[in-house]
């Protein structure tokens, strides 16, 4: 079985500094932060900690179905998806994964991209 | 510098928020910078309730008559994140005036942190679970290949060693005329007939402390005395043996096909391990194996044949009759013996 980024970047140790640094950087976004504004701290940190953990191979995953229903009501543009990775991105790079592993987890990602933007937003 | 600008130089160097302010209406004698950065700067007029609201003013009223701390978490939120502040109001009566002291320790990254730590224990807490009812999938379906004590030493030991068992009876039975019937019924249903019956040996021989140790085809397979040793071994493999016929016998008063099986008993010597690295497959060899092979052969259907050492283990329970001296391919001439059960001498004699 191939070894997960998961794995190989030492696990919750990176997980969780990853988490913290996304985390924060996805507030300060004027881009995306709004999203974000309402949810209290709790709940968002456990969206983000799976978020992150899923997309690197560790334990958590969720359906198609799922990630769906949960964005299908905010409206999420294709520029908010693009900040999002964006973000995401940087907020690996910070924590030293290699520029090739980034793109494999943006490729996770833009995998989603269809079920998170809405298909009428621009 | 004086004692008094150090300390004052220190209050404005740390990272904890520092407020002073009077006793008698919270006005701000003095705040340091992590202070305003947080609740912001205090104007001339504007009291400690003013910036920081959610302090409860009855606990403040009673730090300045008890002199006790109040101590209470705080949450304000600037932009977007929350930010969590552990905040203790103390009171000092040092200088001329009552003053309280307000210190502030953003807790904002810890209770993150405690929060992530949650979330996280919780998944890795539901993949345990997972794993651990995988793991008792993968447990059972061992257990249907080998023998508990057999799965216990390859689980501790990675291996598992051959052992000799000295003393072990086997029973084979195969079925007449199988190849016949396979090749004239849908495998489907050969298929289900053979587990239907197979499953009800399987708790025969578990009934009488036997293991089942394989099926290769039609032929099924078991012992008694591997890998627990145990002094009847010979009647619990004729007691298997019987019930198999008998079993046999009543299915097929309700079933369109009729089976009629052979069935051999050995004993003697057997070893018993797993064989094969990724595709385990516990076996048994030995004399006792090829014994039973070869007799079930030169049984008659719906007859029991064992070697004459098994007699006197066997008559005090069974009725045993002599076949006498026969050849036996790959044994040369052996004594043998037919076995019925005691039981079905009185019930069932006009069937034999």
């Amino acid at each position: 079985m191939a070894q997960t980024l998961y794995e190989k970047y030492g696990g919750f140790k990176t997980i969780s500094r990853v988490v913290m640094s996304f985390y924060e950087m996805a507030l300060e976004s004027d881009q995306i932060g709004d999203y974000f504004e309402d949810i209290d701290m709790p709940r968002l940190i456990d969206h983000q900690t799976k978020f992150v953990s899923s997309l690197i191979g560790g334990p958590a995953s969720f359906s198609d179905d799922r990630i769906k229903a949960v964005h299908s009501h905010l409206n999420i543009t294709h520029a908010d998806f693009d900040e999002m990775a964006a973000l995401f991105g940087e907020a690996l790079e910070m924590h030293g994964v290699s520029a090739q592993d980034i793109q494999t987890a943006l490729g996770a990602i833009e995998n989603k991209r269809s079920i998170i933007v809405v298909r009428h937003a621009a | 510098m004086s004692i008094h600008a150090i300390n004052e130089q220190l209050l404005r160097a740390i990272g904890v928020g520092v407020a002073i302010v009077r006793a008698s209406d919270l006005k701000f004698v003095f705040h340091n910078g992590p202070f305003s950065e947080w609740f912001g700067t205090p104007e001339k007029k504007q009291t400690l309730l003013d910036l920081i609201p959610d302090l409860d003013l009855r606990e403040l009223d009673d730090v300045k008559q008890s002199g006790l701390r109040y101590s209470v978490e705080l949450q304000i939120k600037p932009k977007r994140r929350t930010l969590v502040f552990a905040v203790t109001v103390s009171l000092t009566n040092e200088l001329s005036d009552q003053l309280l002291i307000v210190e502030c320790q953003n807790i904002t990254r810890i209770r993150e942190l405690e929060s992530m730590i949650d979330s996280y224990s919780t998944m890795v807490e539901r993949n345990t679970r997972e794993l651990e009812r995988e793991k008792e999938r993968v447990e059972r379906l061992l257990l249907n290949v080998m023998p508990r004590a057999v799965y216990e030493e390859f689980k501790t030991f990675g291996v598992v060693t051959p052992q000799l068992y000295k003393e072990v009876s086997v029973v084979m039975l195969d079925f007449v005329g199988f190849t016949d019937f396979a090749a004239k019924t849908d495998p489907t249903v050969t298929l289900s007939e053979l587990n239907d019956i197979f499953t009800a040996f399987d708790r025969i021989v578990e009934q009488f402390g036997c293991e089942r140790i394989k099926t290769i085809g039609d032929a099924y397979l078991a012992v008694s005395g591997m890998p627990d040793a145990t002094p009847d071994h010979a009647t619990s493999v004729a007691h298997c043996a019987v019930r198999f016929l008998r079993y046999l016998e009543r299915r097929n008063e309700s079933h369109p096909h009729k089976w009629q099986a052979r069935i051999g008993l050995g004993m003697g010597a057997a070893v018993g391990s797993v064989v094969g690295i990724q595709k385990y497959v516990y076996d048994v060899f030995g004399p006792a194996v090829n014994t039973a092979a070869r007799l079930q052969v030169f049984a008659n259907p719906m007859h029991i044949v064992a070697p004459e050492e098994m007699k006197y283990a066997l008559i005090d329970e069974f009725q045993v009759s002599d076949i006498g001296r026969v050849a036996i391919k790959g044994m040369g001439d052996m004594d043998l013996i037919n076995v019925t059960s005691g039981l079905s001498v009185t019930q069932g004699s006009g069937r034999i």
